[in-house]
């Protein structure tokens, strides 16, 4: 019975597929767990770094069973912190999630974003995230250190490192 | 009592170790007020997969005593949160209470940070059950 609804399924999805070009095209959702040791001795978003293409939506998930995490991007407007997201885009804020939660983020603004777990920035817990047109071959820089404690900088991963690999694992330590 | 039931009864206490006081506050599941239950202070899972439900009194913040229990509301630990960066020359914690009474074992393990303290710190547990009773806490 299962294997013969999973079948009806499929061909219901080929079918739709089929007559709805646009879907078959999407762009699909990027995604990016926050992530910890059971005893909160390391936290982590992985990938750590990605690379997206302008307009596609990023969804942060909490896979970390025993925290809250956020993902809250770097910009003035989120308690005063530097600006290190593209001119003309706008800062995003998750609060904090609850293990299971997710939030979604769609980005149209080339250029690359960094971004913070409130409760988790000073453990380094930051990610990268360089939206980019394929074959654009980037152009993109990341930012001066703005006077954030190295453990921080630590954590971002290079800009050229994620233009050359799509992603960059996070760190379990 | 006669003589000799005095000094069994006095060997037997000995050898048991001192009895520690439990405070009456954090008897009971919930605990009394100050305490607090953590995740109505701040974003957190109700129960934390290692170390059960939390509670506090907020002036205590940030090192505590927190008191934990277990899903039957039993309290299996007393926990202090000393932030990284208070562990220097300068700073000490001094007449921390100690509420939940007889000290099984103690555990101290480094923690990135949470709602409530978010700065990196050190997690001191006093367990009041036996190690191999914090399975109790651990999902």
């Amino acid at each position: 019975m299962r294997r013969r609804t999973f079948l009806r399924g499929g061909s219901t999805l080929a079918a739709a597929l089929a007559i709805s070009p646009r879907c078959a095209l999407a762009v699909p959702v990027a995604d990016i767990a926050m992530d910890g040791r059971p005893d909160g001795s390391r936290v982590w978003f992985d990938p750590r770094g990605l690379l997206v293409r302008p307009g596609q939506t990023v969804r942060w998930t909490n896979r970390d069973s025993a925290n809250s995490h956020t993902a809250t991007a770097y910009a003035p407007e989120n308690d005063d912190h530097p600006r290190r997201i593209p001119r003309g885009a706008a800062g995003f804020d998750s609060g904090y999630l609850l293990p299971g939660e997710t939030f979604e983020v769609t980005l149209e603004v080339p250029g690359v974003y960094d971004y913070f777990c409130i409760p988790h920035e000073l453990a380094g817990m930051v990610g990268r995230i360089v939206v980019a047109k394929p074959g654009s071959g980037g152009g993109f820089a990341g930012y001066p250190d703005q006077g954030l404690d190295p453990a921080i900088l630590a954590g971002f991963a290079p800009v050229a490192d994620i233009l050359r690999q799509g992603a960059i694992p996070g760190r379990e330590g | 009592m006669n003589r000799f039931a005095t000094i069994a009864a006095t060997a037997c206490a000995l050898a048991a170790g001192p009895v520690i006081a439990q405070d009456a506050a954090v008897a009971d599941h919930p605990p009394k007020a100050p305490y607090q239950k953590v995740s109505d202070l701040v974003k957190l899972p109700d129960f934390l997969p290692g170390i059960g439900q939390l509670y506090v009194d907020p002036a205590t913040l940030p090192a505590g005593p927190f008191v934990a229990y277990d899903h039957d509301g039993r309290l299996v630990s007393t926990i202090y949160m000393i932030p990284i960066s208070s562990m220097n020359a300068d700073t000490g914690f001094d007449d921390l209470a100690a509420p939940g009474g007889n000290v099984d074992h103690v555990d101290i393990y480094y923690n990135a940070g949470h709602p409530g303290v978010e700065e990196p710190h050190e997690h001191i547990v006093l367990w009041h059950v036996p190690a191999a009773d914090e399975a109790s806490v651990a999902k």
